[in-house]
Formats: C-alpha cells, sequence, structure tokens
C-alpha cells in the first residue's frame, strides 16, 4: 500500500502539497487582508436580542495597530513577551489578538470561565506581563493577580465597538439589571484609555515594522494551554509559521467552497479555542469573510437572532451544537437558506447528526480532526472529494498521518494504533517542558494519545483515546464501543465506561449509566451486553446516576468519574482495591 | 365627623361632579405608552414567526379557543351575576367596561410571567400575537354577541362597534411599524422591544402612583362587585384555561403557558380603546373602572399564580417529551 493512499480522495484542484507560505508571520497575512477588503466588514457581534456591532477590516487593522503600540511603546514590552486575553466572542477579541500579534508579543487564550485558581496558574506558568481581561469577570483578579507577573490590567467591557446607545444599554442592562459588572478595586486600564495613548503614540510617529522584525516562522505566536485529559494544563508553543500554514493547508482543503470576500461565518465556538481561532478567525479573515461572533451560544436560542438576520453561509462547530440546533424548531422549521457548508471538529460528530443535518439544511457537514498541538488541523473529510461520517476523513496536504503499534512501526490498514502526525502545524513544543515535550513529539511525529484505524483508502476513523483504553487480561476494551452498545439498550439515555484496577484481570470495565423511568436492572444491562459484546468487554458493574460529568461543549469526563473511584472515602467498596 | 360618616356620605353622593377620572395628560400618556407596548411586540415579531405558527396550529387553536371562547363568555357571567345586581345606570358602564376588558387579546406581560413560571415562551410569545391579530374580528364580535344579551335595547349609551374597530387597526399599525424597523435595524429592533416589556411594567406603576391616590374616593365607594369581577376575571381566566390545556393533556409547561396567556389580557389595550372610544361619554370614568382594577390586580395574581407553578415538580416533567 502507499504511504499515502489518501491522495487520491482530494477534491479536484487540490495539491497534496503546499509550498511554504509567503508570509512572514500572521501580522502580514492579517494586513494584506486589510488591505484587500478595506470597506467590507469583518466582524459583527450579536447578542441574543439582536442588538449589534460591526467593524470593518481597516478599523480591526487600526485598532489593532493601537493595540500594538500601545503594548510596545506606552507599556514597554519586548518582542516574545506574552499577554494574555481572556474574553468571550466579542470585537474587541480580534481588535486585541491581532493587536498582541502585530507588537510580535505571544498570545495566551484563557478561558474566561476558567476559576481563580486555573487562571492562576496559566498565568504564572505562561509569564504573562499583560491582560487583557472582559470586565465582568475582573472579580476573581484580586487573588490571582499576586501571584502571577502581570503588572498591566486592561478591561474591556463586552459591548466595546458597539453603537454608543446600545452600548449604553447593554452596560446598564449588565449593571443594574443582570448585577454582572463586578467593581474593580485594582489598578487597571480601560481599553478605551488604552487604545487611545496607543493611538497618540502611533500618531507622533511609530514605525510598527519595528517590531516584527525578528518575528518570522520560527517565532512564537501563541501559548496555547491544554490540559488534556490527565496532568496540570501545559502550554503547546504554536509558531507563526504553524498557525500561517495550518490556515493555508485548510484553506486548500476547503479549495473554492471558501469564496473570497463572499463568505459570512458564524463563529459560535468561542475564539479562545484553538479550532475557532485557526478556521474561523485567521481563515475566513484571511479569505475576506465576514464573522458572527455569538458572545454565548448557549442556550442555542441566542443564535436564533443572528440567523434570521445575517446571511450566515459557513458553520464550524461541535457535535452538540449542530445536535441542539437540529433540536429547535425556529432552526429546523427555517433552515437558513444562505447555508452553504458546515465543518464539525472537537469532538465525534455522531453519523445520525450529520445525517440529519444533511436533510434538514440541504448542506453538507465535514468532520475534521486535531489537536492544539497541531495548530490545530490534522485530518478533514474533503468537501467535494470523498465524505465519510464517522470517519475524520484523510491529512490535509503536507501532512503525514500514521497509526502506530507500541513500538512506533506502522501497523496494517483496518488495524488500531496510535495516531501520529508530522508537518508543518505540528507545535514546537510545551512551554518550558522538556519531558511531557520528549514523550509527545518524537522525531517530528505528533503523539495524539487516541487510537485509530487507517481504512484502506486513507481514511481516519478514531477508535478511543489511548488512556482511556482499558485492558482485560491482555485484551483491549476501548470504552467507546461499550458505551454505544449500553446506549442502544432501550431504557438506556447515557453511558460512560471506564477501567478499574482488578487483582485477577488486571483491569475491568465499570459502567455508569443515565437510564429512563423505570430503569433497567443491572442484571439486565449485563445481560444485554452479554448478548451483544464479547466477554471481556462486559462490564463487571453497573452504577445507575441521575447524570454524567461534562465538559463545557458536553463531552463526557471519564476522567472525573475515575477521580471518583479513586478519591479517598468516595464511600465505594471498590476504592479500597485501587489504595 | 369621623371617617366612617365621610365614606357613607360619599357612597350617597358619589364623588364631587366636576372630578376628572382621568385628565386630558393622562389619556395621552396613557395612549402613547400603548403605542409603545405595541411597538415592542411588533419588534420581536418576524414573518418567519407567522410561518412557523401556521405550520403546527393546535396550540393556536387552543388558545384561540381559550383567548375568545371562554374569557368573553366569562366576563358576561360575571357581569350577570355580579354587576347586574347593581342599579342600572351604573351597572352598565361598568360591564361594557368588564365585558371589554374579557374580550380584548392578550397582554405581552403574559410573556413575562411564561418566562418565570418556566413555561414556553415561544408559546406565549405566538400566542400573544396571533390572539392580536384576531382581536380585530373576535373582540367586536364578542361585544355584539354578548352585549345585546345585557343591554337594553334604545339604551343612551351603546358600544360603539365601530370606532373600536377603528381604534384596533390603529393600534395594530406600530406592529406592522415594529416589525418593519426591526426588518432594517436589528438595534433599533431591538431597543423598541426592550422599551416595550419596560413601559408594560411602567403602565402599572403609573396607575398606582398617579391615578389611584387621585381617584381613591372613586375606589372607596365602588361597590365589591366591581372589585370581585376585576380580579375574579384573570384569577378564573388562568384557573379555567390551564383546566382544560392539563385535562387535553399538553405538555406541563404548555399547560402553565396557555393559562397564563388565557388569563393575562391586554389592561392597557382595554384602557385605551375606552379612551379613544368613549372619550365624549361623561361615563367614560365609570367604563373604564374594571379595565383598570383589572390591570392592577392581574399583577398580584398572575405573581401568585407564577410562585405557585414554579414549586410545581419540575424534574419530573423533564422527561415528557413536548407535544406542542
Amino acid at each position: 500500500m502507499s504511504p499515502h493512499p489518501w491522495q487520491q480522495h482530494y477534491a479536484d484542484g487540490i495539491r497534496p502539497e503546499i509550498e511554504r507560505p509567503t508570509e512572514r508571520n500572521l501580522a502580514e497575512l492579517l494586513r494584506a487582508s486589510a488591505g484587500e477588503f478595506h470597506d467590507d466588514i469583518a466582524f459583527t457581534q450579536v447578542m441574543p436580542n439582536g442588538m449589534n456591532g460591526s467593524l470593518r477590516y481597516r478599523e480591526v487593522d487600526e485598532l489593532s495597530d493601537d493595540v500594538a503600540v500601545y503594548l510596545r511603546d506606552v507599556v514597554g514590552l519586548d518582542t516574545g513577551d506574552r499577554v494574555a486575553v481572556q474574553m468571550p466572542n466579542c470585537l474587541s477579541y480580534p481588535v486585541v489578538a491581532f493587536g498582541i500579534l502585530k507588537a510580535g508579543c505571544v498570545l495566551v487564550n484563557t478561558n474566561p470561565m476558567y476559576t481563580a485558581s486555573e487562571m492562576a496558574h496559566q498565568f504564572a506558568d505562561s509569564g504573562a506581563r499583560a491582560l487583557f481581561i472582559i470586565d465582568m469577570f475582573a472579580d476573581r483578579l484580586p487573588e490571582v493577580l499576586p501571584r502571577t507577573e502581570i503588572e498591566t490590567v486592561v478591561t474591556v467591557p463586552i459591548s466595546a465597538f458597539f453603537p454608543p446607545v446600545i452600548a449604553g444599554i447593554i452596560t446598564a442592562t449588565q449593571r443594574y439589571w443582570q448585577r454582572t459588572l463586578p467593581t474593580i478595586t485594582f489598578d487597571h486600564t480601560p481599553l478605551r484609555t488604552a487604545l487611545g495613548k496607543g493611538r497618540e503614540a502611533r500618531r507622533a510617529g511609530v514605525d510598527l515594522d519595528v517590531y516584527l522584525a525578528e518575528v518570522d516562522h520560527d517565532a512564537l505566536a501563541a501559548l496555547q494551554y491544554t490540559g488534556g485529559t490527565t496532568g496540570v494544563s501545559k502550554g503547546a508553543m504554536l509558531s507563526h509559521g504553524n498557525l500561517v500554514t495550518n490556515t493555508r493547508q485548510t484553506l486548500e482543503m476547503v479549495g473554492t467552497h471558501i469564496r473570497r470576500g463572499e463568505e459570512t461565518v458564524l463563529t459560535a465556538l468561542p475564539l479562545y479555542h484553538i479550532f475557532a481561532f485557526t478556521v474561523n478567525l485567521v481563515g475566513f479573515h484571511t479569505m475576506g469573510g465576514r464573522n458572527i461572533l455569538i458572545p454565548s451560544p448557549r442556550p442555542p436560542n441566542n443564535l436564533k437572532r443572528a440567523f434570521e438576520n445575517y446571511p450566515v453561509t459557513w458553520l464550524t462547530g461541535v457535535n452538540t451544537l449542530f445536535n441542539a440546533l437540529l433540536n429547535e424548531r425556529w432552526f429546523t422549521e427555517h433552515p437558513p437558506k444562505t447555508l452553504r457548508a458546515a465543518a464539525a471538529g472537537g469532538m465525534a460528530l455522531h453519523a445520525s447528526v450529520a445525517e440529519e443535518w444533511r436533510e434538514v439544511t440541504d448542506t453538507p457537514i465535514v468532520e475534521g480532526y486535531g489537536l492544539t498541538e497541531s495548530s490545530p488541523v490534522l485530518t478533514f473529510n474533503p468537501l467535494g472529494g470523498t465524505v465519510k461520517d464517522s470517519t475524520i476523513g484523510i491529512p490535509v496536504p503536507s501532512t503525514e498521518v500514521r497509526c502506530v503499534d507500541e513500538d512506533g512501526a506502522p501497523v496494517p490498514p483496518g488495524q488500531p494504533g496510535e495516531l501520529v502526525a508530522r508537518g508543518p502545524q505540528i507545535m514546537q513544543g510545551y512551554w518550558q517542558r522538556l519531558e511531557e515535550t520528549a514523550e509527545t513529539v518524537k522525531d517530528g511525529w505528533l503523539h495524539t494519545g487516541d487510537i485509530a484505524e487507517m481504512d484502506d483508502d486513507g481514511f481516519l476513523r478514531i477508535v478511543d483515546r489511548k488512556k482511556d483504553m482499558v485492558l482485560v487480561s491482555g485484551f483491549n476494551v476501548f470504552p467507546n464501543e461499550v458505551e454505544a452498545c449500553l446506549t442502544s439498550m432501550p431504557g438506556i439515555q447515557e453511558a460512560a465506561v471506564i477501567g478499574l484496577p482488578d487483582p485477577k484481570t488486571g483491569e475491568s470495565v465499570r459502567a455508569y449509566v443515565v437510564a429512563d423511568d423505570p430503569a433497567p436492572t443491572e442484571s439486565e444491562v449485563l445481560a444485554y451486553c452479554r448478548a451483544h459484546l464479547a466477554a471481556y468487554k462486559v462490564p463487571r458493574s453497573v452504577d445507575f446516576r441521575d447524570d454524567l460529568p461534562k465538559s463545557l461543549i458536553g463531552k463526557v469526563l471519564r476522567k472525573d468519574l475515575r477521580a471518583t473511584m479513586t478519591a479517598p472515602g468516595s464511600g465505594d467498596g471498590l476504592a479500597e482495591e485501587v489504595a | 365627623m369621623g371617617t366612617a360618616s365621610t365614606l357613607l356620605l360619599l357612597a350617597v353622593e358619589g364623588p364631587p361632579p366636576d372630578h376628572e377620572v382621568v385628565t386630558d395628560f393622562e389619556q395621552v400618556l396613557l395612549v402613547a405608552l400603548v403605542f409603545i407596548i405595541m411597538f415592542g411586540l411588533g419588534a420581536g415579531l418576524t414573518p418567519r414567526d407567522f410561518a412557523s405558527a401556521i405550520r403546527r396550529p393546535q396550540g393556536l387553536i387552543i388558545g384561540w379557543v381559550t383567548q375568545f371562547a371562554i374569557m368573553p363568555f366569562l366576563a358576561f357571567l360575571l357581569v350577570i351575576g355580579l354587576l347586574l345586581q347593581l342599579p342600572e345606570e351604573y351597572a352598565m358602564p361598568v360591564a361594557i367596561g368588564a365585558l371589554l376588558m374579557g374580550s380584548v387579546p392578550a397582554g405581552t406581560t403574559s410573556n413575562v410571567f411564561t418566562f418565570f413560571s418556566k413555561g414556553n415562551l415561544a408559546l406565549s410569545v405566538m400566542m400573544t400575537t396571533n390572539s392580536t391579530l384576531w382581536a380585530l374580528i373576535m373582540t367586536p364580535l364578542a361585544l355584539v354577541l354578548y352585549g345585546q344579551q345585557f343591554m337594553p335595547a334604545g339604551s343612551e349609551l351603546q358600544i360603539p362597534i365601530q370606532n373600536i374597530v377603528v381604534t384596533l387597526v390603529i393600534l395594530l399599525v406600530p406592529v406592522v411599524v415594529g416589525m418593519v424597523i426591526r426588518r432594517y435595524s436589528a438595534n433599533i429592533g431591538a431597543v423598541l422591544e426592550l422599551m416595550g416589556g419596560f413601559f408594560g411594567l411602567f403602565f402599572i406603576v403609573f396607575l398606582l402612583v398617579t391615578w389611584v391616590p387621585r381617584n381613591w374616593v372613586l375606589l372607596v365607594i365602588t361597590p365589591w362587585q366591581v372589585y370581585a369581577v376585576s380580579i375574579l376575571l384573570g384569577m378564573l381566566g388562568i384557573s379555567i384555561a390551564y383546566g382544560i390545556a392539563k385535562a387535553i393533556r399538553l405538555h406541563p409547561a404548555n399547560a402553565r403557558t396557555v393559562g397564563l396567556e388565557t388569563g393575562i389580557q391586554n389592561g392597557p389595550l382595554a384602557i385605551a380603546i375606552v379612551l379613544l372610544t368613549f372619550s365624549d361619554s361623561p361615563q367614560l370614568g365609570v367604563i373604564l373602572l374594571v379595565p383598570a382594577l383589572y390591570s392592577l390586580f392581574i399583577v398580584l395574581v398572575a405573581t401568585a399564580v407564577t410562585i405557585r407553578f414554579r414549586r410545581a415538580n419540575l424534574a419530573e416533567e423533564q422527561k415528557i417529551p413536548s407535544l406542542l
């Protein structure tokens, strides 16, 4: 078999290898767009009630220049200094993020839902010297700041760059009705003041090119923190070259399905997430698209006004989002007529959701795959080429992917092995963690920790997470398979499966289920599993629960289930065996 | 002279003859408020909402039945049972106000109460809109149908049906204008929508702080039957509609919505209709009694109902699929 069997499945006109991008850094990419699409609207932020504000390409360009000058000439930061950004999707996000990149500084995206200790860890670990934070969440800072090197805090209102009257109404609502605006007690600079100072300095005569003199492909652009499922959160070092190239690889893969200057993309995924950052923000901005930014996509009704008021042509999201929209009557009865395609990532797109989506919207939906450590896109189903549901598609151009065994040797097609990838989008390493870097990137191959199978055509299917795999008497049990069996049983809504240490078999399978009322009994569940699964895959025990722990985007968190089983005093007899 | 004897005297003689129940200023302000409220209703609507409603008419049919079959009939029964025992020259104008209150469409405040009752907000908005449009035909029809049952033929006081239709049409204009504005500026539309909700509450506050103190004499001598009609109309309306919705096994969230939606009438609209069509009548103040008292008491009634609804076992409902 050819080492690259997937290349024949690219859509027409897609090159299997792309050249090294000519842009030296992300700032050059952004400036080129601003020059070409000058007066077009780049970003529109839409609140749940339809209130909105917009920025044109030239406005974003000028405002982000102000941010860059503020950081370098007013605050006094240097090339490579880290700047943290903590805000939901809003007009300030591109202004600030682009400004940081134009300043030659390093962007540290931070989830606004983080607790004080998570914030403190990320800020301290990255060594961030400045922070842009949405004012609503600034109340956590007094306990966080002393544990970090942050000297400058810029606060950003959610309604920044809205028409003044609308901004006033939103602020008044937040302050007096929802009471979500805390009183900020520490020294900080409002965004408006920071922009003013930057503009003043810029008018006095500043050469912005100086900031980027040393910033080319190898220069660090972002520290993108990722927890993985175990261990402490660590920063993936993504260079300008990583992000520019991954943008180009993704755009090459999509080909003519993204038309220059004509797309409107709905960005409901948070921009601090690498998928939305690379694909929606940098990708569509490169192509002259208009980004509709949704600050809070839940409940899904918050997207109704955006779909009603704007000609959305593209949508990116996770399975949870597509599924939620398909359960909204306003969406299914009036699917957006302007929609052309949707891309799913972040978690497995269920085949049933994909099918229903195509039926309801009459547009294609394709699933891709990637990791924070790969900027993120590694594979995608090729729009206009062969699309296989329940697969993550084929590698994007200039990317090599293999499934390998424990020794790193490629496994034959159809056999499960750890997915490893090599290409220009693979991170430089984990920030200040040589050991973890060495474990993850070996000879240029990123070890994803996902078990996958490649078919004869080169399409990949994720079987499970390597670390979630349960080893029962030497046999591999993939939790996904057992969970799929459990949820196919009438009366079971949700299921999660983990492995527990077992004195006889090494590990044993433990199932957690959310059942209907009346619930099936444990012996009924086990009998059902025995009828559908090989004996070693059948759970040893079943725990009935009211709900399962889930992540912000709706993934079931097996690690939390494992933690409850290993925590002391969990009250479960099995805990003693673990200890 | 003690307070008790003052009251007795007032009850016999009534308020001073030159007392204006509603001043010109209040009239202008109340009508302006209704216009803003109707603007807000329109600004929250799109043509798609109508298309969605037509696709799935069960909810609207149930709402239509409770709104226009039950509420006017309930008002009629209350008039017969309670008001007609009063002297005819007083009972007739009060009865007209009560019947009108029962015949107007649902109010936008029902949406607020539906929201806090964990009801079906989309259904609530749709029912409000639907009944507001149907009101063009159904409100005059109900007034004629029930009015002639108790109004003596040839009486001096008549229900000016034509004027009421014209008023309804005029009041629907801001709804349409609101929709058009929203189409062209989502920002102005959202502001109008917010203002509509805000002024809906302001309307009640306005009645409480200016109209009630100025008319306390009138309110003190108003017979208990008038209060009973004003309170029972909302209370029974919610209960009966909720009972019917439960009986035909609607999803509990939808049953709560139908109940609140039916019982909560558009008080400001009824007041505006009275002000615009009876402005020359010397009986204006008395016709206005039930609409004004209803508008005040429905806030209390609906709050009590909402608290009760919130105590319902919501966890149990989550497994019931939505039928509407």
